[in-house]
Formats: C-alpha cells, structure tokens, sequence
C-alpha cells in the first residue's frame, strides 16, 4: 500500500516548511545574535557576548534623534491612517456609487508600487511645494502607505457586520452620526485599534520613502541606511533588533485585539 | 393642510400606489392597501415577491418611486427612518453584540435623549413584561434563540410606538419554540391593541397569527383577506398554488346546469360549483381547483367516472397521507386522505385510481 | 438609503481619504510624468517639453542593459520563489490542523514589520567569504563560495523579501480550492501528484498567478539586495534611479527611469491578470 509513501512524503513536506521557516527567519535572528557579538565582522565560531553596540547606540545622540523622530512620525502617520483609512472602509462598506472600482484602486494601490519610484516622486512633488525635508513630508508620505493596511483591517471587520445592526440602530432613531458614534464605532473598536498598532509598526520600518523626502529630519530606518551605505557597523544590529521588539509588541498587541473581537461575535 | 380624506378613520397606514424600483428592477409593481388600527396583517410571499420591501418602506428604510405613504394621517415619503416611530424586529435580530440586554432595551430611549433614569426605569418596565428582567446585565451572546427574540420585541416596544414592524422573526427558531413565539406574538399584539405587520413566507405563521393576510408575488400582490377567505377562496391560479394544496383545472364554459356551472376540460366536462365565480359566458376560459382533501378516489374498474391516474408516490403527513398521482397526459395531482381511507384502495407506484369530486367542493377562481 | 440630495455624512466619511491620495498618490505619480519633460540648467529644474530626457534615456545601452538585467531578476525571484513557496503553501493548507495553520499564518506575518534593511545587513554576514554560511561549509570541507556580491546573493534577499508574501497568497487561494474535488480525483483513481498538477493548481490558478505577480512587482522594484547582496554592478533600475537623483539634479532622467518602471509593471500585472482569468469562461 501507499500508506508508508505517503507518511515519507508527508514528512518531507514538513521539513520543507521547516527550511522555508528558518530561511525566513535566519536573518532576523542572525541580527539578534549578532547584536550581542563581541565581534565587528561575525562567523563561526561565535565571538565573546557582549552588550557593547547597545552601549554605543545609547550614546549615540544621532540615534536618539532617530528614534524620537521614529516615534513621532509613526504617532501622527498612525492616527492619519486610521481616520482615512475609517472613511474608506466605511465607503466601501456602506456606499455604491459610479467611479467606485477608482476610489478603491487609488485608496488601495500605494503599497504596490516600488518604494524607491513612490519616493522619487514624492520628492520631487514635495520640495516643489516646500515640504520636503521636514517631518511633515515624511508623515504625509506615510500616510499614503499606510492608509491602505488601516482600511483593510477596519473593512474586513466592518464585513463580520450583520448588515442589519446599522439599519436597526436607524430605525430605532439614530440618525447617521449617533448610529456611527454607537454603532459601528462600538462595533469596530478592536480592528480601529488593530490598524492603529499595524500602520506605526509600518511607518517604523518604511525607510525608502523616509530617507527620499525627509532630508536631515532622518527617522530610525533612514539612520540605519545610513550606517549601511557607511562603513559597516554592528550597531544597525542593536538598533534593527530594538525596531524589531517594540514593531512586534505592536503587532501582538493587534493580533490579540483581532482575535478576541473575532471570538466575541461568535 | 393636505388632509387625506379618503383615508378611514380606523386605517394606521394606508399605501396609495406605492412602486418601488431598484434600477430596472422592480421590487413592488404597485401596492394599494390600507392597515388598521390594532390589526395584525400578514404580508406573505416566496423571497424576492417584494414584501421585505414593502415593509422596509413603511420603516423608512426605502423610500418609494412612485405612490405615497401615509402613516397615522401624515405623508411620510422621505421622512427618515429615525424621524419615524416604526420599530421593526428584524430577521436577524440585529441585536447590538457590544450592549447588554438592557442596554440593547435602552437604545432607542438613547438615542431620542431620554434621562437615563427614565431609560433605566422604562427599560426594565419591558424586560419585566417580556420575562427576561433576570437576563438584563448579560452578554447578547449569553442568550437562547428564544430569549434573543424577547430582546429584539423589548427593544422595539420600549417607545410604546403605535405600529411594529417584523421581518419574518420567527425564521430562525426550530418548530417547538416557534409555535411557542407565536402564541407569544399573538397575546403581545391583543393586549397592547397595536398595529402589527408582519413579514414572513411561512402560510402556517401567517395563518395561525394574523387577521388578515397580503399575498405577494413577484412585486405584485395578489390577494388580500383572512386567512378563512384565502383558504377557501383563493383568487387566482397563483394562490392556488402557493396553498399547494390544491389541485388545479381549466377548461371552457360550456353552459350551465341549475346553479353549476359545466366545464370542458382535457379531462372531460365537470360540473362546478360557480358560487364565487366571476360573470362568465359560454366559450370562456375557467380556471378552477379541489382541494386535496375534497378529492375522492376509486379503484381502476368500480365504474365511477372521473379522471383516471397513475400512482406516483405517497407522503405521510401525520394522521393523514398524500397520495401523488400523475394523469396520461402528465397532469400531477394529489390526494390527502386519513389512513383508514387509503386502506381500501391500491397505492403500489404505477397502479390506476379513478379521482373525483362532489360539484360543490369545487371552487372557480375569479381572478384567472 | 435614497435620500437623494447630497449629504453632509458620506461625505465627511468618504473625502478625506480620496482627498489625501489625490493629492499626495495620484498627483505626485502625475507630476512625475510632467518633469520627465524638463530640462535641468544649473542645476536648476525648468518647466519645459523636452523629450530629451527620454531620448537620451532610451537611446543608451546602460539603461536597457539594466533593464534586462532587472526583468531577469524578478523573473527569476517570481518562478524560484513561486516554486519554492508552493511546496510550503500545499502543506500548509492541506496537511496540518487549524490551529497549526493559524499559528504558521502568524509566524509568516512577522517578517513584514522587521526591517528589510536590517535582514539584509545580516545576510551579508551570513553570504560574505568568510561568512556564517561558508564557515559551516568550511567544516564540511567544501567551499568557500563566492556568494556575495553576485547574482546569486540578489535572488537570496529578493527570496528572502518575497517568500513570506508568496507563501501567504498561496495558501489563502489554496484554501479556497474545493476539498471534495480532491477526493473526487483520488476516487477517480488520480494519483497525489497528478492530483496536484491535474486538480489543485489548476483550480488555484488565479492565486498562484497573483502571488507570482506581487513577487515580480516586489522584486522588481527593490534596490536593497541589488546594491547590498548583488554589489550594484551592473546596476539594476532602481539603484539607477538612486544613483541620478543623487548625482545632481538630473530627476527628469530619473523620472524617466521609473515612468519605464511603472510602465513594464503595469504592463505586466495585465498580462499576469489575463492569463489568469483566461479559460475561466470555458
């Protein structure tokens, strides 16, 4: 019988996974342990453990720029993302209108285009109206990418909706803006949350378009760019190894906010 | 003013030419009806005839294309729905999973900026009518389907509105706590002595709750009465068929025969009944059913005349069966019976009977 | 609702975000058409209709040469990471329990909020000559191997970038191919491997295009593995665009640059598009 093949292929399969898993997340890993490493250029065998690019991060003030420009931007890119992408899953939800498949493919499309071509032409749009280089370039042009993923989110929980509690929350004399504010407000909190944890976890680690209008006002991502296209450094280990802590705090935290709306309706 | 005079003083809702399009769709072709103070109307139909429409209209959740509504003597078209007072139960309930009980009571008292002393007082007043008090501070999902449904009729009445509105409610509940909700929709609606309309396409709901009953079919409604007239008298070929208990012939007048009418069809001629039919003159084409249980069966050979079918099959419906039978042309027709009278005949599939009726069981429908 | 006058609320709601990306997607990608018609005196950009941007583009090898250069690789990165990917996606999708599969969906949600710079500094350390990867080797006796640097250290990051993503698409189309037309097949006496190439792909077909179509896209745009894994010589398109715009005020060249960009994704994503939904009708 094929019952003996099956189970080798069966395991082979979940060996593949396993290659696939470690492929992706040997990197993200490397950076970990390399963080620690005494060593400037890491191999095998592994150098003494140490702290000492922490420590030098600590000190560095460029970086301490870097991050509290990271975590303004990501704030206020956050909360923008949020509100437009609110609108746009509430349109689409709500609304059928001529020229809709347009709203959604301008709303939706940002983050396909390549970053490098989404910079190009923010800056050249941005310096001509005098707002590269400052933070507020920088937020306007996360906003744009990342108002798609907080509308995904907020849709996708808007679609969990009985399409009837809107119009019951009407007929029971709710105008529009008292049934948003008790209604569909209440209802998506969980993913409004969600999108707001994702789109500054996105912001974080959205250097390309960063580095490309923000000139001096340089975010945490444009920083480690910096130390790429420098001589190499060690320190983009720590820093990368931070970035990716507090943007998978964020990102738990969104999961977890998901999950449990998700078990509430059922 | 523009006082509608034509309106009766006992009507709560009258439709005047009401037409409802979605595009080129149209979803009701023309409604005229009125609703009475204190009835329980039944709208009845397949999905898509039109009447979840028709009631989302009075609901102010569509607004008509043509015709006005008038509600409690006011013209309502365009008015919002929450300008309106007409609560609806809806089919899914739409209860708001992020409130309480009591909270899902209070809404609407919210949303019109009642104290929330009063809303509290108010919305334990109907939680204690509707049995639940006891469920206030739970989770909507804490609750049986049958508690739910206490919910959603809680919410609804909380403003003592003069009309309720409900979406075939019951849909969802299995046969026992149906039954059950019914009996508890029927004394609700007796004691507050207000409007109910009442959305559904089950015949047994309709017919075992309401005063009178709106058949609807693809937007157009095709009668309007009590339960007995619609039963008894059904109008045209598609109630008929929608009772599905009938079996249904037509044929020409050929003339007349004391108060029956004689009528030729493939079968043969038949004499009818012609109590409620329509003026007719010979020639005319005449549509006319008998009743499953009005229909008689002899065996192959016993001499009776009447329509000769084959036996396709047999449903046991309780005490009684159903026997389908199909004619040489290919005509289906059916039998109920008790038991005890099928025993004497040969129900084996492809086996011959002999079908027929007494004059007066049958009725001719006027509306075909 | 029919209310038919225009009202304050849909409005409120809807705007805002078409507003924003009118003005800061749309406009931009619009604006960049109109300067690649500039022309650049001084150092100083000047509104003009001049195809010299685009002929002094379009005439040179450089620019085709990297063109070629950067279709090859996302081609390459789509097929090896559609091929590498798929394995995975089938097993997940087919062979393990909810819980493992919700679980794994996460796992492979993480790469996307870690810093794709970060990932491919740490390579580097992994690919170099002396490097993670060629010291293991080195214990086996093999090697060293020239990976950095080279085409093959390109295609390892644009995997690295591309998988996760690939890897997810696959399994959502999977998930949606009918269970019991694969029960069907295996009654019908159709192996499991002509049951994956007669029955799964071809009813995952659509998925399986666009996932292979978003890693093109991906690739395709990146400048990151070109330059830092691939050496960025010979330059792909982006690390063109890059090295104009840093060299003086050359953007309307650049601007051509990703017009043709935008041009071949666009282009391709419809051909991608078609033959994916082709035959449906059948």
């Amino acid at each position: 019988m094929t019952g003996n093949r099956n189970f080798i292929i069966d395991v082979l399969l979940k060996l593949h996974i396993a290659a696939c898993v470690i492929f992706i997340f040997a990197p993200i890993l490397g950076s970990f342990v390399f963080s620690l490493n005494s060593d400037r250029f890491p191999s095998l065998p592994l150098g003494q453990f140490s702290t000492e690019w922490y420590r030098l991060i600590w000190e560095d003030p460029f970086v301490w720029t870097g991050f509290y420009n990271t975590v303004i931007v990501g704030f206020v890119v956050a909360v923008i993302a949020t509100l437009l992408g609110f609108g746009g899953a509430y349109t689409d939800f709500r609304y059928n209108f001529f020229g809709k498949n347009i709203y959604l493919a301008l709303a939706l499309l940002p983050p396909t285009i390549p970053v490098v071509i989404m910079g190009l032409a923010m800056l050249a749009f941005l310096s001509r109206v005098n707002l590269s280089g400052s933070t507020i370039s920088v937020i306007i042009a996360h906003g744009v990418m990342c108002s798609p993923f907080a509308m995904a989110i907020i849709r996708l929980r808007l679609s969990q909706m009985d399409p009837d509690l809107e119009a019951a929350a009407w007929n029971l004399g709710g105008n529009e803006w008292a049934t948003l504010r008790h209604v569909i407000i209440p209802f998506t909190k969980p993913a409004i949350l969600a999108a707001l944890f994702i789109t500054m976890a996105v912001s974080f680690d959205e250097f390309a378009v960063a580095w490309f209008v923000s000139g001096l006002n340089e975010t945490l991502p444009v920083k480690i760019l910096g130390f790429l296209q420098g001589q190499v450094s060690p320190r983009i280990n720590a820093i990368g190894s931070l970035a990716f802590v507090s943007s998978i705090t964020l990102i738990i935290l969104a999961q977890i906010l998901l999950r449990n709306s998700s078990k509430e309706k059922s | 003013m523009n006082i509608h005079t034509d309106m009766k003083s006992d009507a709560i809702v009258k439709l005047d030419g009401v037409v409802k399009k979605f595009g080129e769709f149209t979803a009701v072709e023309r409604a005229d009806f009125e609703i009475g103070r204190g009835e329980f109307l039944a709208i009845m139909g397949s999905s898509g005839c039109g009447k979840t429409t028709t009631l989302r209209m009075l609901a102010g959740l569509e607004d008509p294309t043509e015709g006005d509504i008038w509600l409690d003597g006011e013209r309502v078209n365009g008015k919002a729905t929450w300008d309106r007072d007409t609560p609806m139960v809806w089919q899914s309930l739409a209860l708001f999973p992020f409130l309480t009980v009591q909270e899902n009571v209070e809404f609407s008292l919210r949303m019109r900026g009642i104290s929330k002393s009063e809303r509290t007082e108010r919305a334990r007043k109907w939680l204690d009518k509707m049995q639940i008090l006891e469920f206030a501070d739970r989770n909507i999902s804490q609750l049986s389907g049958g508690q739910r449904q206490r919910v959603a009729l809680a919410r609804a009445l909380v403003t003592e509105p003069k009309i309720l509105l409900l979406d075939e409610p019951l849909s969802a509940l299995d046969a026992h706590l149906k039954v059950r909700m019914q009996a508890v929709l029927s004394n609700l609606q007796k004691d507050l002595g207000i409007t109910f309309v009442y959305v559904t396409h089950s015949m047994s709901e309709a017919f075992a709750m309401a005063d009178r009953v709106v058949i609807m079919s693809r937007g157009r409604i095709e009668q309007i009465g009590t339960p007995q007239e619609i039963y008894h008298a059904p109008r045209n070929r598609f109630v008929a068929e929608f009772l599905g208990s009938a079996n249904i012939f037509s044929g020409r007048l050929a003339g007349t025969s004391g108060d029956d009418w004689l009528i030729d069809t493939d079968h043969g001629r038949f004499a009818v009944s012609a109590l409620h039919a329509p003026a007719k003159s010979p020639g005319d084409a005449v549509t006319f059913i008998v009743s499953a249980e009005n229909m008689r069966i002899s065996p192959e050979g016993s001499g009776v005349p009447g329509i000769r079918a084959r036996v396709v099959g047999e449903e046991f419906v309780g005490a009684t069966a159903i026997v389908f039978l199909e004619t040489e042309s290919g005509e289906e027709l059916k039998v109920q019976k008790s038991h005890g009278e099928l025993a004497s005949v040969d129900l084996h599939p492809g086996s011959t009977l002999i079908l027929h009726w007494e004059s007066e069981t049958c009725h001719v429908l006027p509306g075909e | 609702m029919t209310i038919r006058r225009p009202r304050l609320f849909p409005l409120v709601l809807s705007l805002p975000l078409l507003l924003w990306q009118l003005a800061f997607f749309l406009f931009p990608l619009v604006f960049l058409v109109a300067i690649s018609f500039w022309t650049v005196r001084n150092f100083q950009m000047t509104p003009d209709l001049d195809f010299g941007n685009w002929e002094r583009i379009l005439t040179r090898n450089t620019f085709w040469d990297a063109y070629a250069r950067t279709a090859m690789l996302a081609t390459a990165s789509a097929v090896l990471t559609s091929l590498i990917a798929f394995p995975a996606a089938y097993a997940i999708s087919f062979k393990l329990s909810d819980r493992v599969k919700q679980w794994l969906i996460f796992v492979l949600i993480i790469p996307f909020f870690t810093s794709y710079l970060v990932r491919i500094y740490a390579l580097q350390v992994f690919l170099s000559d002396a490097g993670i990867i060629n010291a293991l080797l080195g214990m086996l006796g093999i090697g060293p191997f020239l990976m950095l640097n080279t085409t093959f250290g390109t295609l390892v990051g644009m995997v690295t970038l591309c998988l996760p993503l690939v890897i997810l698409l696959q399994i959502f189309s999977l998930n949606f191919v009918n269970r019991d037309l694969i029960e069907a097949a295996h009654n019908l006496r159709c192996g499991r491997l002509r049951t994956v190439f007669l029955v799964i792909v071809p009813s995952a077909r659509v998925g399986l295009v666009i996932a292979a179509l978003f890693a093109f896209i991906l690739s395709f745009g990146d400048f990151v593995s070109p330059l830092y894994l691939g050496g960025g010589n010979p330059p792909t398109l982006s690390i063109m665009i890059t090295d104009i715009t840093k060299s003086g005020q050359q953007w309307p060249r650049a601007a051509v640059v990703a017009l043709m960009m935008i041009g071949t994704l666009l282009t391709v994503a419809f051909a991608a598009i078609t033959f994916a939904y082709k035959e449906r009708g059948k």
